[in-house]
């Protein structure tokens, strides 16, 4: 937990200080390269961004510690509401698209291991790693052109109306997360096929079968818990991209999560709107990793044990 | 048709000498009916009496925007750029936050697609003898959203906002050198004076849509321009999320025509490709804007509509003066030479833009000197002037540019020509952010570069493009052009209000830009707007505003 906080405070430092590498001023990013100059410092000065950096810096951390997130430069509003509506569009796009492609990708890589270097395995694999290939703006336009423009099943943009129930909102939901899945899916059934074929091969399958116990359970309590230990750690690193690394999906879904956020505040230098769209973002992170290994410990009782003891 | 001299002598008799040297101009044949009517709007003659004055000329009537009407009660959806801030008419310098502001407000007068200014808040205007001071009568009986009369006080409130050089105000740059905090004076309720630094000919443009801050704003307002929308026009917003979109609904209480759809939608996309889909697909009416290098895929859609303006948008690429290799003027002409238009303007604008001449005088603007001779390519003369300049065996250098648009591929297409001559150019692309930089000397790719290209947007009039990029004391000099020769000249074009004094010091300013090339101007790309089927009165202007009042859906 320690750990955490001091992590989120150096990637606070980190964010600030790669901040003011990036070229030009706020006052300049929001008058534009065309304004008079005079314009752009009396804007700097009402922003505040003019005092030295030391002193932007403690005026938004002792703020934040008290769980203010301060006021965005660009928008010039407070940044909570923001983020939160942001995180949470992020929250269930992630949540839609690991819903679809967790169990069958599981099962992707199950299916291609139990039938190894048949055409089943070969069309799983193969299939799998060329979709994944695919960078997700090609899969994207091609799913909105299918879809959305000739089939017109579907809405291109994810934005759902206002007042949306549930329903309405994962209709809308359903388009963006399809190149995710095509994204992921070769990714996981990949880890859980050569998890299950190391479990496949090993002396406890072996003797689990030969003390004559059915197939079904052999899988179930054997195999699959000890095979999907690595699927799990891969799927805990995914949430990071899921949740704040999805710009293109994002832009081309017109969707606000918190990554086209954060990208909007680095190009406008909105140094609030950035801190805390980057720290939400490592805090789920680390929250997702502590998940993870509680996961694992449920799944692998040596650890479990092991800690106990 | 015959020339009705007694009409002429009729409406001459109540004319100012500069209004009945420009009906002179029209009835002699020295100045077209479209330069007749451009300019006449210009000096404040309303449309009618350009009209009368045409049809007592012997030409036909004044041309006019309307069209046959559609019906009213649609909701009109657009796909825009998502502003990118807080709204707010003072510091906007972003066409998503212009558009909506717009949506709401009204200017003086606006500059419409054929270059015509045409009254709104101000019923008329003129200038003094010498251009100094220019008077613009208020029209009565038009309301704020929030209730008030607009008037006088709200519109010297208006500029003194946006001339006030401790403010934010984006538009301080426009007024520099032309307006002072302090000099838009009320005379009386109805009547405004502004009082100009300088002599100016084209200062109505600066109080039109072509300055898009200057939305008239009530005294009152203080910033926080979100809460409020405060406007006259013809739609009060219903609500705006950041980053989401906006809707606005018909003003009942307008003080013209009542807009004829009922609602207006907006949705803000931060890339172009999305909006595409959305108008393909059916889930938006209108693109407000594309260009054409992205729109290629809708050009030839029979389901899609194109609105083309003729515009001056235009990429300069600049040339450092004051540094090799190009300080020698023959080697910049030489690189001017080894570029070919028609492949620019054919194949990389697909036909949507008008050549340029190596200068900010486009072929739409009223006062350009089209007499001047077109330069075209010439890779034999370029070759003769590199060996002139001690250049033959060619050189090595950076063309830096924006990655804007079809600018990147502006920048590959150049790279190819030059190599004729002997000209190697490393490309380096930088993102906008990247290559504006502080935008102050010294701190900017743009304006530090030895080559570079940087993307304008169109203006109703030349005289920004002539004074901040190419005088020598411009605040955009990025060629470092100085010229003592053509600062005079800029000077006595900015200040001429006579149509045909404005067109003989514009054919010198060609010619001398011709001879020492600081900039090429290559092409000026029309400003396009896409409409989805059926979807008739839409209104946009080549600044980037859409004017909906009009708009209808079969």
């Amino acid at each position: 937990m320690s750990l955490s906080l001091i992590t989120l405070f150096l990637l606070s430092i980190m964010v600030f200080l790669g901040g003011q590498v990036l070229p030009g001023n706020v006052g300049r990013a929001i008058l534009g390269p065309f304004a008079d100059q005079r314009a752009v410092d009396a804007l700097n000065h009402t922003l505040g961004v003019d005092r030295p950096l030391l002193a932007q810096y403690w005026g938004w951390i002792s703020n934040f510690v008290q769980g203010d997130m301060g006021t965005s430069y660009i928008f010039r509003s407070p940044v909570a509401p923001f983020v939160i509506d942001a995180l949470g569009n992020s929250m269930k796009l992630a949540a839609v698209a690991f819903v679809l492609v967790v169990p069958i990708g599981i099962l992707g890589g199950v299916v291609a291991a139990l039938n190894l270097n048949r055409p089943l395995d070969r069309i799983i694999s193969l299939g799998g790693l060329s979709v994944t290939v695919l960078p997700e703006f090609v899969t994207g336009i091609i799913l909105i052109l299918i879809f959305g423009v000739w089939l017109r099943w579907l809405p291109i943009a994810a934005a759902w109306p206002k007042g949306a129930g549930f329903f309405t909102q994962l209709y809308y939901l359903i388009l963006p997360s399809l190149p995710l899945f095509l994204v992921l899916f070769g990714y996981i059934a990949r880890m859980a096929r050569s998890g299950m074929i190391e479990a496949l091969d090993s002396d406890y399958t072996r003797t689990a079968v030969l003390k004559g116990l059915p197939w079904r359970t052999v899988i179930w309590r054997h195999v699959l818990r000890n095979a999907l230990l690595p699927t799990v750690t891969v799927i805990a690193t995914q949430t990071g991209y899921l949740i704040g690394g999805l710009v293109v999906i994002e832009t081309l879904f017109r969707y606000q999560g918190i990554g086209s956020l954060i990208f909007t505040a680095a190009r406008g230098k909105d140094f609030p709107m950035l801190e805390a769209g980057i720290l939400t973002i490592g805090i789920v992170y680390a929250v997702a990793t502590l998940m993870a290994d509680f996961l694992y410990s449920v799944l692998n009782p040596r650890i479990r044990l092991g800690a106990e003891q | 048709m015959k020339t009705n001299y007694r009409i002429l002598d009729l409406i001459r008799r109540d004319r100012a000498p500069l209004e009945s040297h420009l009906i002179d101009g029209l009835v002699d044949g020295r100045v077209s009916r479209r330069d007749f009517v451009r300019h006449g709007s210009l000096l404040g003659l309303s449309l009618p009496l350009l009209g009368r004055i045409g049809m007592a000329a012997g030409f036909g009537a004044a041309p006019s925007l309307a069209r046959a009407q559609g019906a009213p009660g649609a909701t009109i959806r657009v796909a825009c750029y998502a502003p990118a801030g807080a709204i707010d008419p003072v510091t906007n310098a972003d066409g998503g936050g212009y558009l909506m502001v717009q949506q709401v407000g009204e200017f003086l007068c606006i500059d419409g697609p054929d270059l015509v200014l045409r009254p709104v808040l101000a019923e008329s205007w003129k200038p003094n003898d010498k251009g100094t001071v220019w008077t613009f009568k208020l029209r009565k009986g038009v309301k704020f959203h929030s209730g008030g009369e607009m008037r006088a006080d709200d519109v010297v409130a208006t500029f003194d906002r946006l001339a006030d050089p401790a403010g934010s105000s984006n538009a301080l740059s426009v007024f520099k050198g032309v307006l002072q905090k302090g000099a838009t004076k009320k005379i009386d309720d109805y009547t405004v004076e502004f009082h100009l630094d300088a002599p100016n000919g084209n200062f109505p443009y600066m109080v039109s849509s072509d300055n898009y801050n200057a939305i008239i704003l009530p005294a009152s307002y203080k910033g926080d321009y979100e809460k409020s929308f405060d406007g006259t026009g013809p739609f009060k917003r219903e609500n705006y999320t950041p980053k989401v979109g906006a809707s606005f609904v018909r003003n009942e209480d307008y003080w013209g025509e009542k807009a004829l759809p009922d609602r207006t939608e907006f949705t803000f996309f931060a890339d172009i490709q999305p909006q595409i889909l959305g108008l393909q697909g059916g889930q938006v009416d209108i693109i407000n804007q594309l260009s054409g290098l992205t729109s290629i895929g809708l050009l030839n859609d029979p389901n899609v509509g194109i609105i083309s303006l003729k515009a001056t948008t235009n990429r300069q690429v600049h040339m450092r003066c004051d540094s090799d290799p190009f300080k020698d003027p023959r080697v910049r002409r030489a690189l001017a030479l080894s570029i070919d238009r028609d492949k620019v303007v054919a194949g990389l604008l697909k036909g949507r833009a008008s050549m340029g001449n190596d200068s900010p005088f486009a072929p739409v603007y009223p006062s350009s000197d089209t007499s001047v001779p077109q330069r075209r390519r010439d890779i034999a003369q370029a070759k003769q002037l590199m060996e002139a300049a001690g250049a033959g065996k060619g050189f090595k250098v950076t063309l830096t540019a924006m990655s804007f648009q079809e600018i990147p591929a502006y920048a590959q297409l150049i790279q190819n020509w030059v190599k004729e001559i002997g000209i190697e150019l490393d490309l380096n692309i930088l993102d906008e952010g990247a290559y504006y930089g502080d935008a102050v000397f010294g701190k900017s790719p743009w304006l530090d570069s030895v080559m570079g290209i940087t993307g304008y947007g169109h203006r109703g009039v030349p005289n920004v493009f002539l004074a901040a990029p190419l005088k020598s004391d411009g605040t955009w000099n990025s060629a470092h052009f100085k010229n003592e020769k053509y600062d005079m000249l800029v000077d006595s074009y900015i200040a001429a209000l006579d149509l045909e004094a404005q067109k003989a010091t514009a054919g010198k300013i060609q010619e001398l830009l011709l001879e020492e090339t600081p900039v090429l101007f290559t092409y000026f790309a029309d400003y396009l707007t896409g409409t989805a089927k059926g979807v008739t009165g839409v209104q946009p202007s080549a600044m980037g505003q859409l004017f909906l009042e009009k708009a209808s859906k079969a």
